[in-house]
């Protein structure tokens, strides 16, 4: 259920609208209010009808939170919701009927190889271009009949980010700032501190290295104070030192309560920065969610040495837990249906008269699942 | 933000756009040079040469000079004007930032529409300095030729503003749809200098001549300046048609710029 507050003159959103308030709250709530009790906002940021209390929705503390932000927040908890997304290109299909769900308070990294469709479904999203079919959902909003409400409360980086190369770097962030409202003037000076850059502030653009600019375009960003942040390849130019001071960023930004969905290649980066994922393959979502589960869900394989690889690849492909067996340097990595079957596996090897010099079963990883479920491994094989 | 505020340009959008044209030095520069540096360089040698010999060279000022100067800063100011206007609708494009714009949900058509007060409030002033100059060099170096009357001096400043106004108006909506800074001054110059000039001189094209924006401002020009500040054949319209063919063009330059400003994938 949804309820939506408009709340009185305590102070204006960001971007000049009025406060409001959108809570997924239980059944309760609502029978309070339809016996006309009245609510009050206690100290720890919980409603109370005055006359009893009840228990808030657990993720109602999300939504208090948003609303101290002047915030709106998404009844379902989920800032990005996209349902039988797609765009075509003539007859090419770029993104292909995604389903994405972002929850709130997460990165969220949408990991695919190059011509995935990263792009193009981000730049959907954000009004860049138009969908062919499907429906989108930004901060519990709908895009495109309300993207307005919903951009001015996100900020976001497509491709990499662009400037007035012959202005400096706070005359950019005020010409975004003029687009976004009077708040984000305010902004503009904090923004610059967060990303470092406030000494190199009235330096023009074109002096900026890339790192820079990809920093000045997270100020950019911020000025909106932003519930949600869409990075597309934001690790691109950086340095190792900046993309240690780019994770760090990350976390501080989702340690606050809000969202960053980022689009790559670098499987590692995203692995490292983010806490949910989607795999996205040749313009579809094969497979998505926490990091951790995927990560378990992963098939087990184990990498093994022996006198003679060879003879050890027959042995070990006509094994009925083998799944795939491919070349590991100097050795063979091996996918196994079963992890239990390693010490069969052992056995029948040094019973063939092998010398087994290594045989290491592999934590499943990121990298292996995402290899596991698109084309590559395929190509591959 | 309500809908209509997000569609409509505010102070700070316009303010903005103005920043982005009068921080490009070589702009401003050029605008200068067009504008009130052609009234200078041509004031100044006119009255040196006429100081130096005063029996071959007249004074620099009067109706005729008046007319001949202001000629000249009409079609220099369409010029420039013209390079402001596709450099304003065109700028945001060309540096990838129109994109950056896009995603703050502001409208487009907000974006497109600020940036035609900021533009004109850039050149605009250029335009009206080198006109002030012409106007007051054309009364105090009259000499013996008649001084302009204020009532001239006014109507001539105000054809040589509209002449300006007009073309950034075509070239802005040109660079909109175009999206190519020099695409759209190219056609514009080529429009305003070559081929009006070469269509207006079709006799047998009649009336369709004026259909040209070009033989439309060329009859608004003050009947008191008479030829020296025409350059083209008499084509005569009524001042109704006049302003009906620049009305229709600045409109229509506007509405596709816009359309397609506001349309395209970016």
């Amino acid at each position: 259920m949804q309820l939506e507050l408009r709340l009185p003159a305590a102070g204006t959103h960001a971007n000049g609208g009025p406060r409001r308030l959108v809570l997924g709250l239980p059944p309760l709530f609502f029978g309070a209010l339809a016996e006309g009790r009245r609510l009050r906002l206690s100290e720890e940021g919980r409603f109370i009808p005055q006359a009893q209390k009840f228990r808030l929705a657990p993720d109602a503390h999300v939504g208090v939170a948003a609303y101290r932000r002047g915030m709106t927040t998404s009844p379902n908890n989920l800032v990005v919701e996209t349902e039988g997304l797609t765009k075509r290109f003539g007859h090419r299909t770029v993104v292909d009927d995604v389903r994405l769900a972002v929850p709130r308070g997460v990165a969220f990294g949408y990991l695919g190889p190059n011509g995935a469709g990263k792009t193009t479904l981000i730049r959907t999203l954000l009004g860049l271009t138009s969908a062919s079919d499907g429906e989108m959902r930004l901060l519990g909003l709908p895009v495109p009949a309300r993207r307005a409400e919903a951009l001015a409360r996100v900020g976001a980086i497509v491709e990499e980010p662009r400037f007035h190369g012959h202005l400096t770097g706070r005359e950019n962030l005020e010409i975004v700032a003029a687009a976004r409202g009077r708040k984000a003037y305010e902004l503009i000076d904090s923004s610059l501190e967060e990303v470092g850059l406030t000494a190199r502030a009235d330096d023009r653009v074109k002096t900026y290295s890339l790192g820079m600019r990809q920093r000045l375009g997270i100020a950019r960003c911020l000025i909106a104070d932003p519930e949600l942040l869409i990075l597309d390849e934001p690790m691109n130019g950086l340095d190792p030192a900046g993309i240690l001071e780019f994770r760090g960023f990350v976390r501080s930004f989702v340690g606050r309560g809000r969202t960053i969905v980022l689009s790559s290649h670098l499987l590692d980066e995203v692995e490292k920065t983010c806490d949910y994922i989607a795999i996205v393959d040749q313009g579809k979502i094969v497979v998505q969610g926490a990091i951790a589960d995927l990560q378990a869900n992963g098939r087990p394989s184990a990498l093994i040495e022996t006198g003679e690889t060879a003879r050890t690849r027959t042995l070990v492909a006509a094994h009925p837990a083998v799944e795939l067996v491919s070349d590991n340097g100097n050795g063979l990595r091996v996918t196994l249906r079963d992890v239990d079957a390693l010490p069969d596996l052992n056995r029948r090897l040094v019973d063939a008269g092998l010398d087994v010099y290594r045989l290491e079963p592999i934590k499943p990883s990121l990298e292996q699942r995402f290899l596991e479920v698109t084309t590559r491994l395929e190509n591959a094989a | 933000m309500s809908t209509l505020a997000l569609e409509l340009p505010n102070r700070r959008l316009i303010s903005a756009d103005l920043l982005k044209l009068r921080k490009r030095r070589g702009l401003v520069l050029v605008t200068a040079l067009l504008t009130i540096g052609v009234v200078v360089i041509v004031n100044a040698v006119s009255e040196t040469l006429h100081l130096i010999d005063p029996m071959k060279h007249g004074p620099v000022g009067g109706v005729t000079m008046l007319g001949h100067i202001s000629w000249a800063i009409a079609a220099l100011a369409a010029v420039a004007a013209a390079i402001v206007g596709a450099l304003a609708g065109s700028g945001d494009s060309d540096a990838g930032v129109y994109r950056e714009l896009a995603v703050t949900g502001r409208s487009r058509l907000s974006l497109f529409l600020s940036r035609i007060p900021a533009a004109l409030a850039f050149v605009v002033p250029f335009v009206a300095v080198a006109y002030a100059l012409e106007a007051g060099a054309s009364v105090v170096f009259a000499g013996f030729h008649p001084q302009p009357s204020t009532y001239l001096l006014t109507v001539t400043g105000l054809w040589v503003m509209l002449s300006a106004v007009f073309y950034f108006l075509l070239a802005y909506g040109l660079a909109s749809v175009t999206g190519s800074r020099a695409y759209s001054i190219g056609i514009v110059l080529a429009f305003r200098l070559a081929v009006t000039p070469l269509i207006a001189q079709i006799a047998s094209l009649g009336v369709v001549r004026e259909l040209l924006p070009g033989v439309a401002l060329d009859n608004l020009t003050p009947t008191a300046l008479g030829t020296a500040a025409r350059q083209g054949p008499t084509i005569g319209m009524s001042v109704a048609a006049t302003a009906a063919v620049l009305v229709v063009w600045a409109a229509a330059a506007l509405v596709v710029g816009g359309w397609r400003d506001t349309s395209r994938d970016t």
